[in-house]
C-alpha cells in the first residue's frame, strides 16, 4: 500500500457570510497554505494547479482558472477548473494526485472556493438548484432540499421514522462546529431546536439543512518521495475512488443509497488495501442530515437502515468509536460549494497531525473523506494516513 | 339522414376548487387543461375509431390548444376547428357537428369564469369553470341526438348541455342583470390574474430562472404528456424519459414507443415543500395557491416519475397511496406556459370524471 501523494501545506479561510469576494478569498487561502509549510515552499515550486468551483451566481462562470493563477501568484502554469457541483473539491484532489503521478511536479496546488452570499435572493435560489436535474426535478418544484426530502421520506418508509437520528446528526455536528474557529455556525443546538425549526421539505426542517456560505481552502500536494523536503509530518493520500449515478433520482433503482458513493468507497478501499476497521474518523458530506445516515451506510460503516441507531448510540460523536465530521460538517461549518471537498481534506490534515486543538480526535491515524455532488449523481472518496 | 353522427362517448371535467359553491379554476388550470382533461376521458383507446379525428374547439382556448390537442390525442388527429363564440355556443356547435360529415369528431368546450360572455375579464360567471368533450361517430348506431347533461355542476358547459341555447341565453341574461350573487368568487379571480401577470413578467427574465429551451420541451412532450417510454425488443427494458436509446443494452434499432399507465399509479416517496423552499419558478404559484407536495410515482415496474401534486392539501398525499395524473400548467417560461402532468389524489380524479 504505497502512498499516492502527500499534503504538505493547507490553508482555510473562515466560512460564513464574508466581506471578501472570490479573488480575495483565493489570495488569502493560498497565502495561508504556503505559510503552513513547515520548511517553506516557493510559488516557483508549483508546476500545476486545480480550481474547484461551481461558479455560483455566474459572475465569472467561464475560464476562472486564470483568476486562480493571478491570485495565487502562479500565472503561466497550467490551471484546470474542476466542476462536479458540491463534489468539485473531492474530484479536484483526485485530479491533482493524477497530475503528480503523470508529471514530475514538486508541488501541485488545489484551491476550492465559492462566493455565495453576494448575489440577489432570486439568483441565489436559482443557483442552489442548478446542479440537479432541471427539467424533471427542479421544474416539478424541487430544489435539493426537496430531493433530499423525497429521499428521507423513502428512508422513513423502508427503515422507520428516523427523525430523532436526523436531529442528533445536527446536534452532534453543531457541537463539533462550536469548537471550530473557521465554522459558519459556532454554537450548540438541541434536538428540540431541530424539531421546532420551520419546514423546508418534509421531513426536513431548516436545521436539517446546511447553510449558504462563502469560503476558500487550499492544499499543497507533493509526490510522497519528496514530501519530507517540505515537512516532517506530511499527510498521505493512500486511496482514491469516485463514481457517478443518473442525474435524476427518478432514474435510480433505489433512493435510500447512493451507488456513486458505494462505488467510490469500493475503489478507494481496494486501491489503498485498507479495511473499514483501519479508519479512525470520517469526514462525510452532510449537506442535509439524512445524507450523513446514507453516507455511513454507503461507505460500509453501517448496514442498510442501521445508521440511525449508530448515530443515536453516540459512537459518531467526537469521543465515540467512529467520530464523524469533527469539524462540524457542512451542517455547522458551512458549505461553500467548491471549497467543501477541499475543506474535508484540510480537517483531516489537521487531525492526523494532531493540530486540531480543542476538537482533536484521539488516536487519529487513518481518515476518510466522502464528497457528494448534488443528490448523489457524483461522489469522491479519499483515504488519508499519517506517519 | 344516414350521415348523422351519434354521440358515442361524453365526459365532463370540473375543477376541484370551489368558491361558495361555484367551481373555479386552480392556479395551474386554464381552458386548455380543462378541455384536455375532458378530452382524454372521452377519447380512450378502446373507443378509438380507425378514421382520422376532427377536433372542434368551443371556448376561448389559448394558442397551445391548436398543437396541444393533436399531441395529446395522437396521430389520428387530422384537423382542428375553432368555432366562433364562447362555451355557450356548445349546443349549437355540437348539433352542427352531429349533422355534418361521417368521420369521428370530438367536440371540446371549456369555460372559465373570467372568460364569461358579456362581462369584463374581471367579472366571474355564476356558472363556474368546467369542460366537456363529446365524441361523435357514425360507427355507432345512427339515431336521434343523444345529448344528455353529464355534469352535475353549474358550469356553463354543463348548462349548455342541459338547457340548450335558448335556455342558457335566458340564464345568462338573468345572471348579468345581477340576480345572481357574483361577489364571492370575484376577489380570488382578480388576485390570481394579477399574480399571473407578475409571474409572466418575472420569469421571462431568462437570467434568474432554470432554463429548458423550447426545443427540449417539445422533444420531451411525448414522455411528459403521454408517459411514453421506449421499450427495447432485445432486452425488454423500458427507458423513460424516451431518449432513442435503450438505457440497459444501448441498442437503438429495437425500440418501440409504449404508453405507461397515467392513472392508478403508486407514490413511492413524497415531500411537502415549505413556503420559501420552492424554486423561484414557483414563487407566484405558492403566493396564490400555497405550499405544494412533490411525489415520486412508480407508473410501471422500475419506471418512476417525479410529479408535482395538485388539487390536494399539503401533506394529504402519502407514501403507498395511489394517484391519478392530469395535464396542468407547470411553469411559465419566456412568456408562455409550459404544460405537463401532475398527480392528484385518486378519489378526486375519479369523482370529477363522468364518462357516460
Amino acid at each position: 500500500m504505497a502512498h499516492r501523494a502527500a499534503i504538505v501545506g493547507a490553508g482555510h479561510t473562515r466560512f460564513g457570510v464574508l466581506d471578501d469576494g472570490p479573488r480575495a478569498l483565493i489570495r488569502s487561502t493560498v497565502e495561508l497554505a504556503f505559510a503552513s509549510v513547515d520548511r517553506g515552499a516557493e510559488r516557483k515550486d508549483v508546476s500545476e494547479a486545480f480550481l474547484a468551483t461551481l461558479g455560483f451566481g455566474g459572475s465569472q462562470i467561464g475560464n476562472s482558472a486564470a483568476v486562480l493563477a493571478e491570485e495565487a501568484g502562479v500565472v503561466g502554469i497550467p490551471v484546470t477548473r474542476v466542476e462536479n457541483a458540491c463534489a468539485s473539491g473531492g474530484f479536484a484532489i483526485r485530479s491533482a494526485v493524477g497530475a503528480l503521478a503523470a508529471r514530475a511536479s514538486p508541488l501541485v496546488l488545489v484551491v476550492g472556493v465559492e462566493k455565495m452570499t453576494d448575489v440577489s435572493n432570486a439568483r441565489r435560489r436559482y443557483w442552489l438548484g442548478v446542479s440537479g436535474d432541471t427539467e424533471w426535478e427542479r421544474l416539478a418544484g424541487l430544489t435539493f432540499a426537496g430531493v433530499y426530502g423525497l429521499i428521507a421520506s423513502r428512508y422513513f418508509t423502508e427503515h422507520g421514522d428516523a427523525s430523532e437520528a436526523l436531529a442528533e446528526v445536527a446536534v452532534k455536528n453543531h457541537e463539533n462546529g462550536a469548537l471550530n474557529p473557521n465554522a459558519h455556525f459556532q454554537r450548540k443546538i438541541t434536538r428540540a431546536d431541530v424539531r421546532s425549526a420551520p419546514l423546508v421539505a418534509d421531513p426536513l426542517g431548516l436545521f436539517d439543512c446546511c447553510p449558504v456560505s462563502d469560503g476558500a481552502v487550499a492544499l499543497l500536494l507533493s509526490p510522497p518521495e519528496i514530501a519530507r523536503r517540505f515537512t516532517d509530518t506530511p499527510v498521505y493520500v493512500d486511496g482514491l475512488g469516485a463514481g457517478t449515478d443518473p442525474l435524476a433520482v427518478q432514474e435510480r433503482a433505489k433512493l435510500t443509497s447512493f451507488r456513486a458513493t458505494q462505488r467510490a468507497a469500493h475503489e478507494a478501499f481496494r486501491s489503498a488495501g485498507w479495511h473499514r476497521s483501519d479508519v479512525s474518523f470520517l469526514e462525510v458530506h452532510d449537506c442535509f442530515t439524512i445524507a450523513e445516515l446514507l453516507a455511513l451506510e454507503d461507505l460500509g460503516f453501517a448496514g442498510p437502515g442501521e445508521a440511525a441507531a449508530l448515530t443515536l448510540s453516540g459512537e459518531t460523536r467526537r469521543g465515540g468509536r467512529l467520530p464523524v465530521n469533527p469539524d462540524g460538517g457542512l451542517k455547522s461549518k458551512g458549505h461553500p460549494i467548491g471549497a467543501t471537498g477541499v475543506s474535508q481534506a484540510y480537517e483531516i490534515f489537521l487531525q492526523l497531525r494532531g493540530e486540531a486543538g480543542s476538537r482533536q480526535v484521539s488516536h487519529a491515524g487513518h481518515a476518510l473523506a466522502q464528497n457528494v455532488g448534488g443528490a448523489g449523481a457524483t461522489a469522491a472518496v479519499t483515504l488519508f494516513s499519517v506517519g | 339522414m344516414s350521415n348523422v353522427r351519434s354521440l358515442v362517448r361524453a365526459a365532463a371535467y370540473l375543477p376541484a376548487a370551489s368558491s361558495d359553491g361555484v367551481r373555479v379554476a386552480a392556479f395551474d388550470e386554464d381552458a386548455f387543461t380543462l378541455g384536455a382533461t375532458a378530452a382524454e376521458r372521452a377519447w380512450v383507446d378502446r373507443d378509438r375509431p380507425a378514421d382520422p379525428l376532427v377536433v372542434h374547439l368551443i371556448g376561448e382556448f389559448p394558442l397551445v390548444a391548436d398543437w396541444g390537442f393533436p399531441v395529446l390525442l395522437g396521430r389520428g388527429t387530422a384537423e382542428m376547428v375553432r368555432h366562433p363564440g364562447d362555451a355557450f355556443e356548445l349546443a349549437r356547435a355540437a348539433r352542427e357537428v352531429e349533422e355534418a360529415g361521417e368521420g369521428p369528431a370530438l367536440v371540446v368546450a371549456a369555460d372559465l369564469p373570467e372568460r364569461a360572455p358579456g362581462g369584463a375579464g374581471s367579472t366571474p360567471s355564476p356558472f363556474g369553470a368546467g369542460a366537456v368533450a363529446l365524441l361523435f361517430d357514425t360507427s355507432a348506431k345512427p339515431g336521434p341526438s343523444r345529448f344528455e347533461p353529464t355534469a352535475q355542476d353549474r358550469s356553463a358547459v354543463a348548462l349548455a348541455l342541459r338547457v340548450g341555447k335558448k335556455g342558457h341565453d335566458r340564464l345568462r341574461k338573468e345572471a348579468w342583470r345581477g340576480d345572481w350573487d357574483l361577489a364571492p368568487a370575484a376577489g380570488r379571480r382578480i388576485d390570481m390574474e394579477q399574480t399571473l401577470r407578475g409571474a409572466n413578467r418575472d420569469l421571462s427574465a431568462v437570467s434568474e430562472g432554470a432554463y429548458v429551451p423550447r426545443a427540449r420541451y417539445f422533444e420531451n412532450l411525448p414522455s411528459r404528456w403521454l408517459f411514453t417510454a421506449d421499450e427495447c425488443g432485445e432486452c425488454h427494458e423500458a427507458t423513460f424519459p424516451s431518449r432513442d436509446v435503450c438505457r440497459r443494452c444501448g441498442r437503438r434499432d429495437t425500440l418501440a414507443p409504449t404508453s405507461l399507465p397515467r392513472d392508478d399509479v403508486q407514490v413511492v416517496a413524497v415531500t411537502t415543500i415549505g413556503r420559501g423552499g420552492q424554486p423561484t419558478e414557483f414563487d407566484a404559484q405558492v403566493q396564490a395557491a400555497g405550499p405544494y407536495q412533490v411525489a415520486l410515482v412508480e407508473v410501471a415496474n422500475g419506471i418512476r416519475i417525479t410529479l408535482q401534486v395538485t388539487d390536494a392539501e399539503a401533506g394529504e398525499v402519502r407514501v403507498g397511496q395511489r394517484v391519478n395524473t392530469l395535464l396542468r400548467r407547470l411553469y411559465p417560461m419566456e412568456g408562455e406556459w409550459r404544460y405537463g402532468r401532475k398527480a392528484v389524489p385518486r378519489s378526486l380524479g375519479d369523482a370529477r370524471s363522468h364518462p357516460s
